[in-house]
């Protein structure tokens, strides 16, 4: 499987990284010998070593790993001292461990480990029982149940290098293999950080804009022209999706450090709770995929200590022992989709109610006027943290609110579905690469602009009279809907935020435009809210690569980015989270007064 | 190209002192000037996109060798500008300056000229420098050609008083 070939590369190129490290720490260790971070640190690496090794069923390879941890906790623990003769037997363990990773990738080839692992439990059990003991006074007495031959060939390669060895025979095995595996540990893998993949997907970026423009130019030029450019096309786009590909990760890499997690915080909450993970072959952008990691941890957290029954509660309401938590991920067009199920208690929609109104978020008569779900999204709202007492697994850190930022700054979406009793699934809709978005363009006054097709519903051309007026808001009638309007030219035309709070000349263009005008409205829909924008023309659909504004510009509202179009001219990218959020914190009616107007 | 060759006679005497190379523009009446080492470029100024909820100065941004750089008008910001639209292209030149930090256009009508001064032509005087207004802590002196009088500027200070003013303005209670 492809799959598992990867993650095995991915293992590979770890597990020889590890032992670089440990090679490295072995030095700082031996120059001083009461390094704590040192001793730490290998403890560390030998017990993820460890753990990988025997996740990916590389037992031998574990079975060292677990013995070097294993000297590691006695020196830890104090129960060892340590002198310069445990390191010979130390660096020959780490190059017995190199030895075992190559044999992952060439299985035929025998390594020897017994001999050296024995002579390391030696030293443990020896510490153990007289720990005051200096360890280089015990005998060595490791019997020579080096059963497997080393091959001819590697003994040939090798016997000359470690004729100046003049010890017993078990080290001079290991001896042996020391000197010929240092000298062909190299991974198949190259590390690249990723910094350089973001310079090299920068630059392919201008290319494409690049080529836009030379197309736009020439290409209604001539046939032959036309074949030119269809090449230049293909190979820019070929170029470009082979470097974000380069940049996916199989989701994997996430998913599987929650078999961890969970068992952590169950054990804490004292809940039993079966982790499945689906859709782990799914790929998706490394940065993405680290935007949303802490976010993932806080769901899942939350999923347990919160939503998950304790196992009385269960098999009183009749449920399993053993709460069931399914991480999946699934792609769709050009979305990844990651959902978190549990089948715990549920949310309810009116305890989220009381507490947001105890805590100023709405008022009494907005909880009237809404529906389940928009109160179950008040969790997202900052300075709302749904735990009553904040224990040492939720409500530390990171609340609601960061999880949907987090999902909002890569222009995804974070939705909720619970029901009271069966459980609640978190719904992670986000793009599965940063690169390039398709792309609503439209024209206002001030030029260019274009929404991310995420954000868009639908098109509509309206006339004046289907717009209604109340106060200093615009609504109209979508598929029996009511909605609010904005007119963006309006919008963009405010010098500062105060200004959209009193709510003055957001009706400019409305006053101005003629009865019998048709007026252009993208319906856009982010977190269960939806709001139309009156455009003055709108334009095409198209992909973008959308830049971030650079300082002094890097904080401006409203606008995301920019993208360079075809003619050379700069076009903004609309930045709907933080558009829909001030018109909804700036007049916390306005949701309400829409209730009223479609009653 | 007088000014320079002129100014670079008078100094030809006494040549041992350290000479610097300045940018001259023009904005309104007045004439302002940056060290070399901040401007990178001078270019046609491109067509501009306003950006919402910025000062009236920070033009918008612009599309200069296919970066998207912020373009601001010093008239408007050091409150001397006496038309109202400037994007009408009377401001033909844009001057492009980068430091580390930051990379941003500068509109100015006219080319340039570049002048070479030494550090005594510059009046660095506390009076001048440090006046009573926190604004003018980007004024690094005035300097004194003939009968011309050049106020000396680093921009990026004039920017990131520029970009303090932005945050204040985004961390905005909601």
């Amino acid at each position: 499987m492809k799959g598992d070939d990867e993650l095995k590369e991915i293992f590979l190129a770890e597990a020889l990284e590890n032992t670089e490290q440990l090679n490295k720490l072995f030095t700082d260790l031996e120059k001083d010998n009461s390094n704590k971070k040192a001793i730490d640190a290998i403890f560390r690496i030998t017990h993820t070593l460890k753990a990988n090794a025997a996740g990916m069923g590389f037992s031998d390879l574990a079975a060292m790993a677990h013995t070097m941890e294993d000297v590691f906790n006695v020196i830890k623990s104090g129960n060892m001292v340590i002198n310069a003769d445990i390191f010979n037997d130390l660096f020959k363990a780490n190059d017995v461990l190199c030895a075992l990773i190559e044999q992952v990738k060439t299985p035929e080839k025998v390594v020897k480990f017994k001999g050296i692992k024995t002579k390391l439990e030696v030293l443990i059990r020896t510490s153990k029982e007289k720990p005051e003991e200096k360890i280089s006074e015990e005998p060595v007495k490791i019997n020579s149940q080096t059963d497997t031959p080393v091959s001819v060939s590697m003994q040939a390669e090798v016997s000359s290098v470690t004729s100046q060895i003049p010890v017993e025979d078990e080290v001079k095995e290991v001896e042996q293999i020391e000197h010929e595996e240092t000298a062909i540990a190299f991974s198949d893998n190259i590390h690249v950080p990723i910094r350089k993949l973001d310079n090299l997907l920068d630059l392919i970026g201008e290319l494409i804009i690049e080529k836009d423009r030379v197309i736009a130019m020439n290409g209604n030029s001539g046939r032959s022209g036309q074949n030119d450019y269809a090449r230049l096309q293909r190979i820019t786009s070929e170029l470009q999706y082979s470097i974000m590909d380069v940049r996916l990760v199989q989701v994997n890499v996430l998913f599987n450090k929650f078999h961890r997690i969970v068992r952590d915080v169950a054990a804490l909450e004292n809940k039993k709770v079966d982790l499945s993970l689906e859709g782990t072959e799914i790929e998706i952008d490394r940065t993405i995929l680290q935007i949303i990691s802490d976010s993932l941890v806080h769901l899942v957290r939350n999923a347990v200590s919160h939503g998950i029954e304790s196992t009385q509660g269960r098999l009183a309401s009749g449920k399993s022992e053993a709460g069931k938590l399914k991480l999946a991920a699934s792609s769709e067009r050009e979305e990844i989709i990651i959902t978190i199920t549990d089948d715990g208690k549920g949310i309810h929609a009116e305890t989220i109610a009381k507490k947001a109104i105890e805590k100023g978020i709405i008022t009494r008569e907005m909880a009237l006027l809404m529906s389940e779900e928009e109160k179950i999204q008040l969790i997202f709202e900052p300075g709302f943290s749904s735990a009553e007492t904040v224990t040492a697994v939720s409500g530390r850190g990171v609340g609601m609110d960061v999880v949907r930022k987090a999902i909002d700054s890569i222009g995804g979406v974070i939705g909720i579905d619970s029901v009271v009793g069966v459980g609640t699934t978190f719904t992670l809709r986000m793009p599965s690469s940063m690169a390039v978005k398709g792309a609503l363009l439209f024209e206002l006054r001030t030029g260019d602009f274009a929404v991310p097709l995420s954000y868009t519903k639908a098109v509509v051309a309206i006339q004046k009279k289907a717009i209604r007026s109340i106060g200093n808001n615009l609504f109209t009638t979508y598929l029996g809907k009511t909605i609010a309007l904005v007119y963006l030219n309006d919008l963009f035309q405010l010098k500062d935020r105060e200004e959209l709070t009193k709510g003055g000349g957001m009706l400019e263009s409305y006053h101005k435009t003629n009865d019998d005008e048709k007026i252009q409205v993208i319906i856009i829909t982010f977190n269960n809210k939806e709001i139309g924008f009156v455009v003055d023309k709108l334009l095409q659909q198209k992909e973008i690569v959308e830049k971030p504004l650079k300082k002094p510009l890097e904080n401006v509202k409203f606008i995301s980015g920019a993208t360079i179009l075809g003619n050379g001219n700069v076009c903004l990218v609309v930045d709907v989270p933080s558009i829909i959020q001030s018109l909804f914190r700036n007049s916390k009616i306005t949701s309400v007064k829409t209730q009223q107007v479609a009653v | 190209m007088e000014d320079i060759q002129t100014v670079h006679k008078q100094e030809g005497t006494n040549a041992v002192k350290s000479t610097f190379q300045i940018i001259v523009f023009r904005l309104e009446e007045e004439e302002y000037a940056l060290s070399i080492d901040q401007i990178k470029e001078v270019v046609i100024t491109p067509s501009i996109a306003r950006i919402p909820l910025t000062q009236s100065y920070i033009k918008g941004v612009g599309n200069i060798r296919g970066n998207v750089l912020a373009i601001m008008d010093l008239a408007d910001k050091f409150g001397i500008s006496t038309e109202k639209d400037i994007t009408n292209g009377t401001h033909k030149y844009t001057l492009v300056v980068a430091s580390d930090e930051y990379k941003m256009g500068i509109l100015v009508k006219d080319v340039p000229q570049t002048l070479r001064v030494t550090k005594d032509d510059i009046d660095e005087s506390p009076a001048i420098v440090q006046s009573a207004t926190l604004e003018s802590n980007y004024i690094k002196g005035i300097i004194k050609s003939g009968n011309r009088m050049i106020v000396l500027i680093d921009i990026f200070k004039v920017i990131s008083k520029e970009e303090q003013n932005l945050l204040a303005r985004t961390t905005d209670k909601l």
